[in-house]
């Protein structure tokens, strides 16, 4: 991993053809943290992942890692993994040759990358022909192939939507891991469930801008909603910003 | 590259490309035996007729007619996939963050299309060997040049499959606009012959076929050889521009242009670079020798005028015979074309001076209307007031073959069953394992 340090976002916005898509949005995430972004369809999660890891030019706004600006793709490539939403991995590849393309670009240490195989369960699929797996064992690997690289910043667009609550319990610890090795997580997540299992703290998007962000226990305190789920606590914003005069 | 050839090579859509390829490459190179053979029955009868049995123009340019048409057909399918397929699974920005850059992928995609299409040009050079081995005579250098062409031509469509797969987002997208790029250079070619394209004829400078007519006939020409690279260097240039990410749409549009601009203008310039090197057997592409060098010991500036049509064919018997062997002996002569310049003027001066060409040599000139190489030559020896040196040629012998009965039989298997099989069986092998559960 090259840096360990906070990532800034600062008033990160970008509009296309006119529309404005992601406006003011700013947050910041420490080594080891594990943000969710949730909001409805449409709310600009996937854009701001876009824009975090470098793949789309903002219109407004700063990144910044351990106070370093980042401005050219090389910068991003250095601070983050991601695993964009609806993948479809190369079905003229096996898993394993999959797993050795990732690993053969800085992987992270070899316990860690051991620990996430057992729990990502990706060994037993190594001779299958990636074409050939089910949803659920192609997002496996594609989220080892993620985790697997050693970047300060992992970035996840709907990591776990493929997976049964079962599958899950095997996968949240692997992603768990990693922030404990000192990455910082950043995933967009539909199942507020699974959101609130993980983050550390979250940012809810609306209509692309940030409606709230913080820990769960801060956005329970904002709404004065003690002990509100996150599922509650994302109505109760919402509603309020659409009765908002 | 472990990843970007297993994406091209274990691609089903390769191998049967490759073997249709194939396929085209061995009817076109049946074809041309057959003739071949039909002709050389008749000139093994007289000496004369049997030094015109030529196997370059006989069997090695038809055979490459079917690559060609496999290259400007199909390659761009094949070219396009290594990147597109990339962007359409969405693995394309994860790819460029984890290798650290972009143009780097983009080299990578364009060196495994490369090795995803070469087998297409090993297909002519296995049924040379089977027309050496059938009885038939091929020069190796002639052929390795005629072949390079083809190599060129295969690099440029990559380039420009390359090109397309980066500006654009899907699949279909990029083979579409590759297919076009590809075809738009046909079309320049057809304008010759079709009226409805006459207006294409002022681009004909644009026209890949004309860069690789040197190659065809045995000649290395160092001008299109750098036009081709250019046009190559240039197609990557602005591949790399597409795939910036952190550059505005209007920056990359612009930078695109700024590329295309430069690019075009070099290639214009590269049209008059006319260095070239004959290859071909018995040098039978020149002037005879001591008329190549008279032509190099004039001191006096040439230039040649004709007043031709694009059209017509007396023009292109001219430039294809007289001019592109004074061009070997006198890279820098002046050609000029006058009624391409100014159509107007062209359509008031048909009539009488109408079909003129007028030598120069220094500050006299000589006229005729005659297209023989050796009556324009006669006339250039004659403005410089000098006699026609030995018209002498080195001998060629010709080569004519029969290939007939078992030979013909067995040609006909391996051009059309074995070569796109074995293509197919090779595919398999490589393809089989995504397949298997």
């Amino acid at each position: 991993m090259t840096e360990l340090g906070a990532l800034q976002v600062r008033s990160l916005g970008v509009t296309a053809r006119s529309r404005r898509l992601l406006a003011g949005v700013s947050f910041d995430a420490l080594p080891g943290e594990i943000m969710c972004v949730v909001g409805p369809n449409g709310a600009g999660k996937s854009t701001l992942l876009e824009l975090l890891v470098g793949l789309r030019l903002p219109s407004e706004g700063s990144i910044a890692l351990a106070g370093k600006p980042l401005s050219r793709f090389a910068d991003f490539a250095r601070a983050f993994a991601v695993l964009p939403a609806f993948v479809e991995l190369a079905p003229e590849m096996t898993v394993g040759a999959l797993v050795e393309h990732s690993l053969a670009h800085a992987p992270r240490p070899e316990g860690l990358v051991t620990r996430l195989r057992l729990a990502l369960g990706v060994e037993s699929l190594s001779q299958q022909p990636a074409g050939t797996l089910s949803r659920g064992e192609a997002q496996r690997v594609q989220l080892f192939c993620t985790l697997a690289q050693s970047k300060p910043i992992v970035v996840l667009d709907e990591p776990f939507a493929a997976f049964d609550p079962l599958q899950l319990r095997e996968v949240l610890p692997a992603v768990e891991a990693i922030a404990g090795a000192g990455a910082i997580i950043i995933a967009a997540i539909h199942q507020l469930a699974d959101a609130e299992k993980i983050a550390d703290r979250i940012l809810i998007l609306d209509n692309g801008r940030a409606l709230a962000w913080g820990s769960l226990e801060a956005l329970r305190q904002r709404s004065a909603l003690p002990k509100a789920s996150l599922e509650q606590l994302f109505v109760a914003l919402l509603s309020e910003r659409t009765h908002a005069p | 590259m472990r990843r970007e050839l297993a994406l091209t090579l274990r691609a089903p859509v390769t191998w049967a490309v490759a073997a249709l390829s194939a396929f085209l490459i061995g009817h076109g190179f049946v074809l041309a035996v057959d003739l071949y053979s039909a002709s050389s029955r008749s000139a093994l009868l007289s000496q004369l007729q049997m030094r015109e049995m030529d196997p370059l123009a006989g069997i090695v340019h038809p055979t490459l007619g079917g690559l060609d048409l496999a290259i400007s057909v199909l390659v761009p399918l094949i070219a396009v996939r290594a990147l597109a397929v990339e962007k359409e699974r969405r693995t394309f920005g994860a790819l460029c963050l984890q290798t650290g850059s972009a143009q780097r992928i983009v080299v990578k995609k364009f060196l495994a299309s490369l090795a995803a299409t070469a087998p297409m040009l090993a297909c002519p050079a296995l049924l040379g060997v089977a027309f050496i081995a059938s009885g038939g005579k091929l020069d190796v250098i002639e052929s390795g040049v005629a072949l390079l062409g083809e190599g060129l031509h295969l690099l440029l469509i990559v380039a420009i499959g390359t090109l397309a797969a980066a500006w654009t987002r899907t699949l279909a997208q990029a083979a579409t606009l590759a297919l076009v790029l590809s075809l738009s250079a046909w079309a320049i070619d057809a304008s010759d012959g079709f009226a409805a394209l006459a207006w294409l004829g002022g681009a004909s400078s644009w026209s890949v076929e004309r860069q690789l007519a040197p190659f065809q006939r045995g000649v290395l020409s160092l001008g299109s050889l750098a036009w081709l690279l250019i046009a190559v260097t240039g197609s990557l240039g602005l591949a790399f521009v597409g795939v910036q990410f952190r550059v505005s749409r209007r920056r990359r549009g612009l930078l695109g242009a700024t590329i295309c601009i430069a690019v075009a203008l070099i290639l214009s310039h590269a049209t008059g670079w006319r260095r070239a090197h004959d290859w071909s057997e018995a040098r039978r592409q020149s002037l005879p020798p001591a008329a190549v060098a008279g032509l190099r010991a004039l001191h006096q500036p040439i230039a040649i005028e004709l007043y031709l049509d694009r059209d017509d064919s007396r023009r292109k018997q001219v430039e294809s015979d007289v001019l592109a062997k004074l061009l070997l002996a006198r890279p820098e002569i002046a050609i000029r074309t006058p009624l391409d310049e100014d159509r107007t003027r062209a359509e008031a001066q048909r009539d009488d001076a109408y079909g003129r060409i007028i030598v120069r040599v220094g500050s006299r000139s000589r006229e005729t209307r005659s297209t023989s190489r050796r009556e324009i030559v006669t006339l250039l020896f004659e403005a410089a007031s000098l006699e026609l040196p030995n018209w002498g040629q080195p001998l060629y012998p010709g080569y004519p073959a029969v290939i007939a009965g078992r030979n013909r039989a067995l040609l006909l298997i391996f051009a059309y069953a074995a070569l796109p099989l074995s293509l197919l069986a090779l595919g398999f092998l490589l393809t089989r394992r995504r397949i298997m559960r």
